[in-house]
């Protein structure tokens, strides 16, 4: 009981110190946060960074209310956004931190290799429903996407599906581990993640852009040299008072040592 | 030494009279934030926040519904004669595609000429159907005119029948496939716990011996103290793989799985009630239905279920209300495709589900937010209903005992 | 005739037998899958270590102290209500109409979704009050969801009181308050504390109540003052379980922190229904 009230007081006590540095936002900028944060809290001890997932969206929703001072994105700040944080008087800093290719994946048992973006336009608005119809076995396509505001949903559906929206009611986990893990346990099954997230559970498709005469695979010497399309900034947002608060945090990610962290994590360096 | 005293006893009694009110309070609370939150969906623009859907003012369509909105814009509806327009192909235009047509330098520093442009484009386009921002319209000119300028219904919420909360122009907030959602994954659960639950119950409260029921009992209360979170861990690394391989689908999460781990979890629920329901018909007649030759187990389906009904009904109602507010769980099993569902082998989207997805991602303040907040209401209204059904219920149980 | 009606019996018993038998069955499954794959993972330095190499390796040290933070937090909120509000119900109040109205306000507020007041908590603590994402706004939500539970737990304890003890208490003079002082509420103590550690129980394992008032995926030290963020074991288990880069590498992890919430979570419970019976012999005697 005593110890209780101690520690109840202890708590309360600590009530007047300074609020930790937040990051908060994009679940795909997610892993390269957490371990940028790791590693600058052993450069500098006395920092505190914590970042918290959610989507794009609650990292800048909380940006405009106020309750995070980096908002970390994977698609740009929305035009409505933009405008909310001017008119609550504030100004906007975008940082680009790195790049990442939008990977498709399928169950390794299957034997597409190859898909064109209209193909896959049709796969995930749901007008082609069956691998033959793409060359691959006779087998129903499972696609499965993130939930309706992440980044990664959006920016997906404005590069490969062209504004179009998805199919209604195609399955849409919360997270992108758990579509890796899905995909990797469903045959018929395609999906959509972050560079850094693909690993030997599932098989990663190339793509064409140009109706069919190349198709590229994801990988950094593809992505540095363009070659592959489905490319998008991960941003860092913050507010222009807060610049002197974040500019630790935000010059060690763009620092050699940062970036070496963001080619650690499986994204593309900025340079 | 006697009037201190006194006063203390009459200022402590206020302070527990007023604490007793404070689950009335807290509930008064939730419902106004809840629904104040919630009904500003009402007061939104069916078009994002901030932006306009303009025509050309010769087209003679006065005004398009949200679903016909969605279908232009994904290119379904490709002519204006499908919503009783002239036989012309729709041209679509979006904002980015402005600057594609003309340079920065063209629309000035400041952007102060793309207004400008952007109502030429309109003027030279009879079939035309832009979407842009507000701000770049702000004196509408005689040559284009402004649709879909009117607020979100009640009706597209409540009877819509695609949940697309973020597409633009137009979000579609039709909550009939979420509600259908969670409505067939918790009836689906309750069917499947009811029989086992019942059987454990009949067997616990007539059958097993002390040992036994020393055991089982114990059992049931580390069951229902299992977080939910781990339910949903399990089903998605055991259950979700089982249900492809042994139904031979395409996919494991569907209704079908959701409704499995629902039913583990509203068991302790079902038995405990139902026990309790049956411990409590009468010795006499139990005795009366011996005495006429019958058997244990015709007495306890001939005398004791029916008499113990109201009582497992409200079981029943308990654990629907306890399977329609569960949360993690169906989000990790039951893959939230919001569809209609036809079948139990398909996926489906809870509410509870969509709220926990979606909410973090919502811009505050915002249409989606608001429609978050609305999806709240509804799931409160439904346990409202169903904790009241079955308070009235166990009241006639238990007027029937005395 | 008699034959067939006992060889009914018999096939409905032992079905019955079977169905209890099979519950028995599901939890050694669900705990035997967590236990088997979490022990190997479980170790001192996983307790007490902070997480590693982007959440594949190290610990859940902070989950489980903000865990405990947020049970601490919600019951300094919810425990002196909750009694103070069920002594008023068993005790003082003498208008019944008012008794059932608090009453169906309590049974509401318990049957409400968790969700639910995951979303209330987030409208008014985070927003409204503007406390954030923070400590005091997630244990705030979980205070008013265990406070039908400490309701119910404590009435059901008073009323156990026999009602000759009051009687005999106010005959030696002593006052209401003293009578709940000195002999009510000592008598009823035992199935308090159960009540309130079932709550506890229950605080420990929610996740959808803390999800947007609380919970942070990564913190790289302890929550400093009661407006920090902390990380909690069932959001770390769900946030491990399906997002993370290296899904594979991370799953002893999840399995381990599922571990180590199950076994929390049970020994409470375990503790809570051993008190109960303990008491109940006693009693009996």
């Amino acid at each position: 009981m005593k110890k209780t009230i101690i520690l109840t007081i202890s708590l309360f006590c600590l009530v007047l110190n300074i609020k930790a540095q937040k990051i908060k936002g994009s679940d795909t900028v997610l892993p390269l946060s957490q371990e940028a944060a790791e590693n600058y809290k052993k450069k500098n001890p006395a920092s505190a960074v914590s970042v918290t997932g959610g989507g794009s969206g609650v990292g800048i929703s909380a940006l405009i209310s106020g309750t995070t001072e980096i908002a970390q994105a994977s698609r740009k700040i929305k035009f409505d956004e933009k405008l909310k944080i001017q008119e609550s008087g504030n100004s906007l800093k975008e940082i680009i931190i790195a790049y990442d290719a939008l990977s498709v994946i399928v169950n390794p048992s299957n034997k597409v290799s190859k898909l064109t973006r209209e193909q896959l336009e049709g796969i995930f608005t749901g007008k082609i429903t069956n691998w033959k119809e793409v060359g691959g076995e006779d087998l129903k396509i499972v696609p499965y996407s993130r939930e309706t505001s992440s980044g990664t949903y959006e920016f997906f559906k404005e590069s490969v599906l062209k504004n179009k929206n998805y199919k209604s009611g195609i399955m849409s986990l919360p997270a992108t581990g758990a579509i890796i893990q899905s995909i990797s346990q469903t045959k018929g099954a395609i999906g959509y993640v972050g560079f850094a997230y693909l690993n030997t559970k599932v098989k990663t498709i190339n793509i064409s852009y140009d109706k069919g005469k190349t198709y590229v695979i994801p990988n950094i010497t593809n992505v540095k040299n363009k070659t592959y399309p489905i490319v998008r900034p991960l941003y860092y947002y913050y507010l222009t008072k807060n610049s002197n608060k974040v500019k630790g945090f935000v010059d060690y990610i763009l620092s050699p040592e940062g970036q070496k962290i963001v080619s650690n994590v499986g994204y593309i360096t900025l340079k | 030494m006697r009037f201190p005293m006194k006063i203390v006893e009459r200022l402590l009694e206020g302070v527990f009279k007023m604490s007793s009110s404070i689950t009335s309070i807290v509930i008064l609370l939730i419902i106004i934030f809840l629904f104040k939150e919630g009904f500003g969906l009402f007061r939104s623009p069916v078009v994002e926040n901030g932006y306009g859907l303009y025509i050309n003012s010769k087209n003679p369509i006065a005004d398009i519904n949200p679903t016909q909105i969605k279908q232009i814009f994904d290119g379904e509806i490709d002519n204006w004669k499908t919503i009783g327009g002239n036989e012309e192909s729709i041209y679509l235009f979006r904002f980015d595609e402005i600057f594609s047509i003309y340079t920065d330098e063209e629309l000035g520093e400041n952007y102060q000429f793309l207004p400008q442009k952007l109502n030429n484009i309109i003027a030279e386009n009879s079939n035309i159907i832009a979407f842009f921002p507000k701000k770049y319209m702000q004196e509408i000119s005689s040559n284009t005119k402004e649709i879909a300028t009117k607020n979100i219904e009640i009706t597209d919420f409540v009877l819509g029948k695609e949940w697309l909360p973020t597409t633009t122009p137009s979000p579609l907030f039709g909550i009939v496939p979420l509600v259908l959602g969670t409505l067939l994954v918790s009836f689906l659960a309750i069917l499947i716990a009811l029989p086992l639950g019942l059987g454990v119950a009949i067997y616990l409260s007539e059958i097993a011996s002390n040992r036994v029921r020393g055991i089982i009992r114990p059992a049931i209360e580390l069951l229902a103290g299992i977080p939910s979170v781990v339910y949903g861990f399990f089903g998605l690394v055991i259950i979700v793989p089982i249900v492809q391989k042994v139904g031979n689908i395409s996919a494991g999460e569907t209704a079908f799985t959701g409704s499995l781990i629902l039913a583990i979890m509203a068991l302790p629920t079902i038995i405990s009630i139902s026990e309790d329901a049956i411990r409590n018909t009468p010795l006499a007649l139990r005795e009366s239905s011996y005495a006429l030759g019958a058997t244990q187990w015709q007495t306890i389906y001939k005398i004791v279920i029916p008499y113990a009904s109201s009582g497992i009904s409200a079981a029943i109602i308990l654990g629907i209300g306890r399977a329609i507010g569960e949360t993690m769980a169906v989000l990790m099993v039951t893959g939230n495709g919001a569809v209609i569902p036809h079948s139990i082998f398909e996926s489906v989207r809870t509410i509870p589900a969509t709220i926990a997805a979606e909410l973090g991602e919502a811009p505050i303040g915002g249409t989606h937010y608001q429609a978050l907040f609305l999806l709240g209401c509804v799931l409160f209204l439904f346990t409202l209903i169903l904790s009241i059904v079955s308070e009235l219920i166990s009241k006639k149980q238990t007027s029937k005992t005395a | 005739m008699i034959r067939s009606k006992n060889i009914q019996q018999k096939i409905a018993f032992h079905i019955f037998r079977l169905l209890s038998f099979g519950i028995l069955g599901i939890l050694v499954w669900i705990l035997g899958f967590i236990i088997y794959n979490g022990i190997q993972v479980i170790s001192w330095e996983f307790i007490t270590s902070y997480p590693k190499e982007g959440m594949t390796e190290g610990g859940i040290f902070p989950a489980i102290i903000g865990t405990i933070y947020l049970v601490i937090g919600s019951m300094i909120f919810a425990v002196p209500l909750g009694i103070m509000s069920a002594i008023y119900i068993s005790e003082y109040a003498s208008n019944q109409k008012w008794v059932r109205f608090i009453r169906i306000m309590t049974n509401n507020l318990a049957s409400i979704p968790s969700i639910v007041f995951g979303l209330f908590g987030m409208a008014l603590f985070v927003h409204t009050f503007g406390f954030g994402d923070s400590i005091l706004a997630g244990s705030l939500t979980l205070g008013i969801l265990i406070i039908p539970i400490v309701i119910r737990t404590t009435e059901e304890a008073l009323k156990a009181v026999p009602e000759s003890y009051r009687l005999g208490s106010f005959a030696l003079g002593a006052t209401k308050l003293q009578t709940i002082k000195n002999v009510v509420f000592p008598i009823a103590f035992p199935n308090i504390m159960t009540g309130l550690i079932l709550s506890v129980g229950r605080v420990s394992g929610e996740t959808a109540p803390i999800l947007f008032t609380v919970a942070a995926y990564f913190l790289p030290k302890l929550p400093q003052s009661i407006f920090d963020q902390a990380m909690a074991l069932p959001y770390h288990l769900y946030v491990i379980a399906t997002s993370g880069t290296d899904i594979e590498a991370s799953k002893p992890i999840a399995y381990g922190t599922a571990f180590v919430l199950i076994s929390i979570v049970l020994t409470i419970n375990l503790l809570a229904g051993w008190i109960r019976r303990y008491f109940e012999k006693q009693n009996s005697i």
